[in-house]
């Protein structure tokens, strides 16, 4: 797999995470909710590859998070390629939902620029409320509500697109009641994913309604039907 | 070839044509060049651990991180021998390295039947068993006379299995040991102690010192040693090490083995 090295140029804070702006041609940028593997090339004392994801509403520049506190701006990285599935906003969706569940909303962000270039309304709706600077990145149009709002608006979206970490699977069903879902829906399942999908490992392994995946290759996006109604 | 000029080869001897080898639950089930360059550097590609059945990850699955380290807490996960074999006999066969295959050691009888399932497949150069954490010495004798057959076994330990099984293991013979990634446990996030394996360079001091301790036994000895310099490479070798095993630094990224 051919190793790609590119320069972290900016770094940002965006809510309690550490993000940054890294140089990589445009062919080679991860998709919303695909991931990353970097290691920084000087850092001996680097165990392990960070996952980057995409964060933030940018489109002109590659903006990727979390960042390990050690790196700093100019620090070159050595990456794979793009891993994992990540999401896909279906081409008619109009009425986007994207949710935060126990998790900030970084992850999100990125398919806020897609879903207005293809005339999509779109609603936030999160738990927590996002700080001031995660506010700051999403656009006007935009609108942001607690999750609590989410089961009383279910009629509303045609795509739903969802963050939470793994041991959050459990809650899916509470928050999007299987009858009342009539929209195409893909959840971003956050877990460990350390041998980014070289060993089979099974650290990040997530049930499914057809057996245990590994986020790693088979995710970290998932379809909405596979993972609801399972215990994580 | 990393032999003993003097000493005269067994039927059973383990060869291994390179210096380093992955550790067991390192690189999946089967070598793929694809995404694995480094694999003309190993002399052996181990198998992530398999079980006579199906196992399911563990409930508490993590990768805890701690100063010089990690731990690994999987409940090493895999589909059973019987499909691991279906599905990746034709990839072993075609690898460009031998094949060890790493046998979960749970009851004397199912080995037997899991090593003469692999009798016979094409580049298998060995098994290897990973011993239950509380293996006693009884045990270790039961698992080593079901594992005689057509291919060479050797045994896996932590270092914290040497002061109970080494005795008895040196009076056995196997024709190699594989000393493991030592054992630990970390709180983990909800403050319950997590048990697993340890990885990193904070491993390799532990790791020194007990292949220092094996190596006295005449058995010819891989260590998964935490080795991240050429230095640590060499205090192996000197000690007379048959192979080192390679950890975490297989999923590293622009390292040079």
């Amino acid at each position: 797999m051919p190793e790609l090295t590119a320069k972290l140029v900016e770094i940002f804070s965006l809510g309690d995470i550490r993000a940054g702006i890294l140089d990589l041609p445009r062919p080679a940028w991860p998709e919303p909710g695909q991931y990353l593997p970097a290691q920084a090339l000087s850092a001996t004392s680097e165990i392990l590859p960070t996952q980057l994801f995409r964060v933030a509403t940018e489109t002109e520049r590659l903006a990727l998070a979390p960042l390990p506190a050690s790196w700093q701006p100019g620090d070159t990285l050595v990456t794979l390629p793009p891993q994992g599935h990540g999401f896909q906003l279906p081409r008619g969706a109009r009425r986007v939902a994207l949710c935060a569940i126990g998790v900030d909303p970084n992850r999100l962000l990125p398919l806020i620029p897609l879903a207005l270039a293809q005339a999509a309304t779109v609603t936030l709706f999160c738990d927590p409320q996002p700080s001031p600077d995660i506010l700051s990145q999403i656009p006007s149009v935009v609108e942001v509500a607690p999750l609590a709002a989410l089961n009383d608006n279910l009629t509303w979206p045609d795509a739903l697109a969802a963050d939470l970490n793994r041991d959050a699977l459990p809650r899916l069903a509470e928050i999007l009641p299987e009858e009342k879902l009539s929209f195409e829906g893909q959840v971003l399942v956050r877990t460990d994913m350390p041998c980014h999908g070289l060993a089979e490992c099974g650290v990040c392994a997530v049930e499914t309604r057809h057996g245990t995946k590994l986020a790693c290759v088979d995710g970290p996006v998932f379809d909405l039907n596979e993972v609801l109604h399972v215990a994580g | 070839m990393w032999l003993a000029e003097d000493a005269p080869i067994r039927k059973q001897d383990l060869v291994l044509e390179k210096l380093f080898v992955n550790a067991a639950g390192m690189l999946g089930f089967a070598p793929d060049p694809h995404i694995m360059p480094f694999l003309g550097q190993l002399g052996a590609f181990i198998t992530n651990p398999i079980s006579r059945r199906p196992r399911k990850p563990a409930g508490s699955r993590c990768c805890l991180p701690f100063p010089g380290g990690f731990l690994l807490h999987t409940g090493l996960p895999n589909p059973g021998i019987s499909r691991i074999i279906r599905q990746y006999r034709r990839r072993w066969a075609a690898a460009p390295l031998p094949i060890i295959v790493h046998l979960l050691a749970e009851e004397p009888g199912t080995l037997a039947e899991m090593i003469r399932k692999l009798e016979g497949l094409e580049n298998v150069l060995a098994v290897e068993l990973g011993l239950p954490p509380d293996c006693t010495p009884d045990q270790l004798r039961e698992f080593l006379a079901a594992a005689e057959g057509e291919l060479p076994a050797m045994v896996c330990l932590g270092p914290e299995q040497i002061p109970t099984l080494l005795p008895t293991l040196q009076e056995l013979n196997p024709i190699a040991l594989h000393l493991t990634q030592p054992r630990g446990a970390l709180p983990g996030p909800d403050g319950v102690l997590i048990s697993g394996r340890l990885y990193g360079p904070a491993v390799f001091p532990l790791m020194l010192n007990a292949a220092r301790e094996v190596i006295k036994t005449g058995i010819p000895v891989i260590v998964d040693g935490g080795v991240y310099e050429k230095g640590q490479t060499q205090a192996f070798l000197d000690l007379g090490v048959l192979a080192i095993g390679l950890g975490n630094q297989l999923w590293g990224i622009g390292q040079n083995l």
